[in-house]
């Protein structure tokens, strides 16, 4: 979809993904890294236990779908070949601190006065400008300003975080989002724009108008752990963990049915529950005691079944049940492998074959999907500084120079 | 913004389905000026619609606050698809938009006659996206689950919480909101693409696979090394203290993260606690991550108590990174989000005034707009059918006969 369209990602971890979906939609998407790679980006854990930036299992997920260069932007002729690169690009996608860009000369001003055609995407913690914009902030401290965190965990321990940084994973979509949208208004006016995206500012939409819905009725939600809005959505089954929910208006109802119908047939169900008016049943009108008694009778039930056997006929009798999958599971499962979701991606000087999620989306005029594996450092030097017609012997001098 | 018109001023947008994951999709183009009509029924009700509903509701359908907060800037138009004028409706509508989203289950397009194959038929450069939970192909794509099942489906639970108790995801079903990201992302993408080929699409999204997908590094670890990430609270591999501290006041909260011995050394200066900085234990990364239960003892001790905003301050400018654990009440009167216009005051007819939210994004020359609250149930009838040919008493034939309900 976005073949033909040059990007040029200088972006820290917290723009791997925004990159990598670019690229994967058919942009050339060219990578800038330090010379020598970018360490932290390149961290373990690695591929074979071996401690290498180039088996970096986090690079090899997140970079898939670009060339690699390397470039030092803190030497003069390492930013004379960025402007010669960016000349060149349709976009630049950048997550450097506020100012840091314009503080070498290379910021969005000064490029776009002689390419006013250029777009380019500033993600950062909290947006380019305003009183927090100096602030620095990885995953944790983003899921704690962005009002997730608050909702998120026990209500007698700390808030908490998933294991890895949903921050970004929100934030990578909705800035290369940013970037189509702005690449499809240049079709129109000829000029590129400034696209800023926050990070904070992206993880408010995880709260689904939770801050909204605050502002009509004050009333704040705490933690709820393993229930959702007063009742239960995470159970115990045998061995692990499902979700299955008891709100949700009528969509949700011929599940519940299903259910009492299945644990009906297993000698499961009480008496008080298979009676239960379940058309007219609304979860809003529950009293406490209610719900504690249908939780006890749900929770009795999903603890004699393994996850399997729950989902299995959660299929065939359309019940609202899912495992909570893990990595291993989600794999082998049956749908994601029939849409063809895993492609194999060859590592041949390490030795490996490494199944990655390709990109997901199935459309009927354009190939989506990852086109090459995550680059070595600087391995693409020669074929894109080459397109800039340097040759062989001024790599070498630029490599001599520390330029590369 | 030097602009006068959104990027999509002009562009119209039709959508059918319910919840959260379609109808916040097309909220990036609406925000963008593009006129979005919803395609809905109170013969079937969105259930957002129903979510918080109770017998006797003096607004009916029109009262729910989920809903109105998640679709503004659009139209509503009510049609009853299980009649054929009602579908002739639609096909009508087909004709004048340039994008449907729908996130119906799979074969519910098809059985009223509009799948692709024939709304392509109506508008040859139609960019079509469906999104519903699992896809359009394949034996488990009529699976009926929300947002909460697709989550746990796609991983994100198994990794939230703490490794001694159930998986418990994070807040708010984040399949729903990853989702509309990709599905916004990938109809800019077909709109870039007609503008440079005259030509339209169709696209399958399923929603777990956006989140199998966001979880790449967890897939290629288990691919590659065997190993199967679990969830761990809020320790890292790669950081300590990383987690989130007791502040002064009810249930107050700041998240602290440390990846250099640098950034230590700030901590202990500014939580004045030379006492932590002159133990051996914690002076590099593996000591401290060694000894994480007594660091994060000593740390909460240190914090405990600190009002959290001022502690904030001061430990970002001593360069250590560090933000309080946000309620809703203090996301509303946060000053980085007033700086970007992120809340909007709106009058609802029926709720009062409550705060609507924009996206993360910025753009530096096209203006977005937060105008119109999300809409009553066919509260645009007359306008939207108006301007695809209806005459007024067309349309009120249309609405006697139970279609346009």
């Amino acid at each position: 979809m976005l073949d033909g369209i040059r990007i040029l990602d200088l972006s820290e971890e917290p723009g791997f993904l925004a990159g990598k979906i670019l690229g994967d939609l058919g942009a050339d998407v060219v990578k800038l890294e330090p010379p020598g790679g970018d360490r932290f980006g390149r961290r373990g854990p690695y591929l074979g236990e071996i401690a290498d930036p180039e088996r970096s299992l986090r690079w090899l997920a997140l970079n898939t779908s670009k060339r690699g260069v390397t470039l030092a932007l803190g030497t003069p002729r390492g930013r004379e070949l960025f402007g010669q690169l960016a000349a060149r690009a349709d976009v630049v996608l950048e997550t450097a601190a506020p100012g840091a860009m314009e503080a070498l000369g290379v910021g969005w001003e000064a490029l776009r006065a002689e390419r006013p055609r250029l777009i380019w995407c500033s993600l950062t913690p909290f947006g380019r400008t305003g009183p927090y914009a100096g602030f620095r902030a990885h995953d944790l401290v983003l899921v704690a300003m962005g009002g997730n965190a608050a909702l998120t965990g026990d209500p007698d321990r700390a808030p908490v975080r998933c294991t890895l940084p949903t921050a970004y994973y929100a934030a990578g979509p909705d800035a290369a989002a940013g970037i189509a949208m702005a690449l499809y208004a240049r079709e129109r006016s000829g000029r590129g724009q400034l696209v800023d995206v926050s990070m904070q500012e992206c993880q408010l939409a995880t709260l689904v108008t939770a801050p909204g819905s605050y502002s009509l009725n004050p009333q704040l939600r705490g933690r709820t752990g393993a229930r959702l809005g007063g009742t239960r959505e995470i159970w115990r089954a045998k061995d692990g963990d499902v979700t299955f929910g008891l709100r949700g208006g009528a969509a949700r109802i011929p599940s519940l049915i299903a259910t009492v119908e299945w644990m009906t047939e297993e000698g499961m169900a009480p008496a008080w529950m298979r009676e239960m008016d379940w058309k007219s049943y609304n979860h809003n009108l529950l009293s406490a005691e209610e719900i504690a008694r249908l939780e006890a009778a749900f929770s009795a039930f999903f603890a004699t079944r393994t996850r399997r056997e729950l989902f299995e006929q959660a299929l065939v009798r359309r019940i609202m049940l899912a495992p909570c999958n893990d990595a291993r599971e989600i794999l082998e499962q049956p749908q994601l492998r029939s849409r063809e979701l895993f492609t194999m991606l060859e590592y041949p000087e390490l030795g490996a074959r490494i199944e990655h999620p390709d990109f997901f989306a199935k459309a009927s005029r354009d190939r989506i999907g990852i086109r090459r594996r995550a680059p070595r450092v600087g391995e693409h030097n020669a074929e894109v500084f080459g397109e800039l017609g340097i040759g062989a012997d001024a790599l070498r001098e630029l490599a001599s120079q520390g330029a590369i | 913004m030097s602009g006068t018109a959104g990027i999509f001023a002009g562009l119209k947008i039709l959508e059918l389905g319910a919840g959260a994951a379609g109808p916040v999709a097309t909220r990036y183009f609406a925000d963008q000026g593009a006129t979005v009509v919803r395609v809905e029924s109170g013969v079937r009700p969105d259930f957002l619609r129903l979510l918080h509903f109770r017998p006797g509701d003096p607004h009916g359908l029109n009262g729910g606050p989920m809903f109105v907060l998640m679709n503004p800037n659009k139209l509503s138009v009510s049609v009853n698809l299980s009649t054929p004028e009602g579908i002739s409706v639609v096909e009508r509508l087909v004709r004048w938009a340039d994008v449907v989203s729908e996130n119906f289950s799979p074969r519910a397009m098809a059985k009223w006659g509009l799948s692709y194959q024939r709304l392509r038929e109506l508008r040859p450069d139609l960019v079509m996206v469906s999104s519903c939970l699992f896809g359009q192909t394949g034996p488990q794509r009529m699976y009926p689950g929300f947002g909460g099942q697709g989550s746990a489906i796609a991983g994100f639970n198994h990794l939230a919480g703490w490794p001694d108790r159930e998986a418990i995801g994070p807040a708010g079903t984040i399949t729903d909101s990853l989702s509309p990201r990709y599905v916004a992302l990938l109809i800019a993408a077909a709109l870039f693409q007609r503008e440079r080929t005259g030509e339209g699409q169709f696209i399958d999204v399923s929603q777990i696979e956006t989140g199998v997908y966001s979880l790449s590094e967890a897939i290629v670890r288990a691919s590659a090394r065997g190993e199967v990430m679990t969830r761990r609270g809020n320790h890292a591999e790669d950081a300590a203290p990383h987690a989130i501290y007791p502040c002064a006041g009810a249930d107050r909260w700041i998240a602290i993260a440390v990846f250099s011995d640098e950034e230590w050394r700030a901590l202990c200066a500014a939580l004045a606690a030379p006492a932590l900085a002159a133990d051996p234990r914690f002076a590099s990364l593996a000591g401290r991550l060694a000894h994480e239960e007594d660091l994060d003892a000593a740390i909460a001790a240190a914090t405990r108590a600190h009002e959290p905003y001022a502690l904030m301050t001061r430990l970002q400018a001593a360069g250590v990174e560090a933000g309080v654990v946000q309620t809703c009440a203090d996301l509303l009167q946060d000053p980085q989000l007033a700086h970007r216009g992120h809340f909007v005051r709106l009058r609802h007819r029926h709720l009062g005034e409550l705060s609507f939210e924009h996206y993360g994004i910025r753009f530096s020359d096209s203006p977005r707009r937060m105008e119109t609250p999300g809409p009553d149930l066919g509260e645009h009838n007359l306008r939207v059918l108006g301007s695809v040919g209806y005459g007024e008493e067309e349309i009120r034939s249309l609405v006697a006969a139970g279609v346009l309900a």
